[in-house]
């Protein structure tokens, strides 16, 4: 049962149009691959259907499609095609204020050499360089150069929600030079514009370095070439292992103003009072964890966030896992000590789950104590019990529920029903 | 006499050197997917002990490693990997919790398990960074619900 909230309708911007237009784009180029002889399709189709409650004390019950499909001939090259979405259609209710929704994932045409690990992908794709994390309604293409070299770039219109632009563009690219075992290093470049005006400029430098047996140093650094700031500068250095022991560091800085001056949420336009807009904050985290035995791995952590205008907070626990075949048990202790007292609580979570011959079993407890009452609720709860059962090679079906309680709900009961079903032959692992 | 801008000189310059090197360099791509399957959370420096050591699916791997890898070398995660893998998490456009997809396996590292209605306000405020990366410009449907 829902205590207080409101439940807004969504605005629904051009994305529809641009899906539609990437649809029919890459089932036009779909036609390609397909008419090979040696084409060969795998995928993976996942059927959920989930009962809850939303804010608004609205019963719903939702059948969601998901659905993987790749398209691969074996001629001298090799061309792939890959595509994924989902649709939601609810049998009862209505969640997002809308019966029905959608959306295309990926969809692009790929071409990868037998030369240079040269790819080429087109179409709604995934980019990851440097400072690009987009999604990508175009072109994105790689290739390894001499020396250790390499290159990439993308362009096309970005795929982004609420922006409310009708034109955008965006583009990137990423040199980099590694020399195999030591170093990876990479400086990127990303422009977006909107309606005929810059809307991001970043510039970026990552690091993989591996200087000495056993040490391992990462991280990068992000400007922003608009709010003439660094965004981010996050760097790791990972030791170990040292007989059981490895020992994690992780060092960074973030400044609100820079890193968050593209979100297209108003969940990121902050105010002062609340989460002040030019706050930064630099963390220092810590995390030993040492292999009791080959099955045991028990770890410590501690994180201080350190803000300039708001104080600091401190967050710190610890961690036991056991993994045998098909089973394990793991369950970890955490403490948030933060400036407010609403940033004040503790957090509980046990854990098991085993295979049964064909059927597996899993249960997860988490708790959040807080110090000073939420809504009247101390406690925070949620259980939640999961079977699976293999009833081919290629079928699964499963199903859920969750029990909780919280400064939202008096009682939510969550259901989960899915039907798992991977087809075409040589597919490999990983999901 | 006009003198040309360095700026101009210097993108110009980068597609010259990047076709030079790339006419020059000409070594076989590595494989398309990984030749054997292999189990669960691999350790890849078993079989390779040279730089790919270091994507050994270790606990820290998928707390903080594999964003850096995929940034730097996201071909050697296709190996193994389709693209559903990454975007089950990294969605466009998401209504259910990646948790609430793998409620039959607790031990692995996925984001909002539990009561994350309540628990987001805090943790926003803590470091909402980590909310950024997913919900900054994309898969933020569900947000604008009250952040308006």
């Amino acid at each position: 049962m829902k205590k207080n909230g409101i439940f807004p309708p969504l605005s629904s911007g051009p994305l529809i149009i641009r899906t539609a237009f990437t649809v029919a784009l890459l089932f036009l180029l779909l036609l390609f691959p397909v008419a090979a002889p040696a084409a060969g399709v795998t995928g993976d189709s996942r059927t959920y259907f989930q009962s809850r409650e939303t804010v608004d004390n609205t019963k719903v019950l939702g059948a969601y499609e998901y659905l993987d499909l790749a398209v691969q001939n074996r001629g001298p090259e090799t061309i792939t095609f890959h595509t994924g979405g989902w649709l939601r259609y609810d049998i009862t209710g209505e969640d997002f204020d809308k019966k029905s929704n959608s959306d295309l994932q990926y969809a692009y045409l790929s071409f990868k050499s037998k030369t240079d690990n040269a790819v080429v992908n087109l179409g709604r794709v995934m980019v990851f360089e440097g400072v690009a994390a987009e999604r990508v309604d175009g072109v994105y293409a790689r290739t390894d150069l001499m020396g250790g070299f390499g290159i990439s770039g993308f362009g096309g219109s970005p795929v982004e929600i609420g922006s409310g632009a009708q034109n955008a563009t965006i583009y990137g690219s990423r040199f980099s030079h590694q020399l195999s075992d030591i170093y990876k290093i990479g400086v990127s470049y990303l422009e977006e514009n909107k309606d005929g005006s810059v809307s991001r400029k970043e510039e970026g430098v990552d690091l993989w370095m591996h200087p000495l047996s056993k040490v391992e140093l990462l991280g990068r650094s992000g400007y922003n070439a608009v709010t003439k700031g660094w965004m981010e500068n996050a760097y790791y250095l990972f030791l170990g292992p040292f007989e059981k022991l490895r020992l994690n560091t992780e060092v960074s800085q973030i400044s609100y103003k820079d890193y968050f001056s593209s979100a297209t949420s108003a969940a990121f336009k902050f105010q002062a009072g609340v989460l002040d807009p030019n706050e930064t904050v630099r963390i220092l985290g810590e995390e030993a964890s040492y292999a009791v035995t080959d099955k045991m791995l028990v770890s410590a952590d501690y994180k201080l966030y350190r803000y300039e205008i708001a104080g600091h907070a401190e967050y710190f626990g610890g961690k036991i896992k056991y993994s045998l075949s098909g089973a394990g048990l793991g369950g970890s202790l955490h403490r948030m000590e933060g400036s407010t007292s609403n940033l004040r609580y503790s957090e509980y979570r046990v854990y098991g789950y085993k295979k049964f011959g064909k059927i597996d079993l899993a249960l997860d407890i988490i708790d959040v104590s807080y110090d000073s009452p939420l809504n009247g609720v101390k406690d925070a709860y949620s259980t939640s019990l999961a079977v699976l059962y293999d009833l081919k090679t290629e079928w699964k079906v499963g199903a859920d529920i969750e029990y909780s309680h919280n400064p939202d709900f008096d009682k939510d009961i969550r259901a989960f029903v899915k039907l798992l079903y991977r087809f075409g032959a040589g597919v490999n692992g990983g999901g | 006499m006009r003198t040309i801008p360095a700026k101009i000189v210097f993108l110009a310059l980068i597609p010259l050197i990047a076709a030079a090197l790339y006419a020059c360099a000409r070594t076989a791509s590595m494989a398309t997917l990984h030749p054997v399957e292999v189990e669960t959370a691999p350790m890849c420096g078993d079989c390779h002990p040279d730089d790919r050591a270091a994507l050994n699916h270790t606990e820290d791997f998928f707390t903080v490693k594999h964003r850096y890898y995929a940034e730097q070398q996201s071909r050697t995660c296709t190996l193994c990997h389709k693209e559903s893998f990454c975007s089950d998490c990294h969605a466009h456009r998401e209504e259910l919790k990646p948790s609430d997809k793998y409620k039959n396996s607790p031990e692995r590292a996925l984001p909002h398990r539990g009561d994350y209605l309540n628990q987001h306000k805090i943790d926003g405020r803590i470091n909402p960074a980590a909310c950024m990366k997913c919900h900054g410009r994309t898969n933020n449907e569900r947000c604008r619900t009250c952040h308006r």
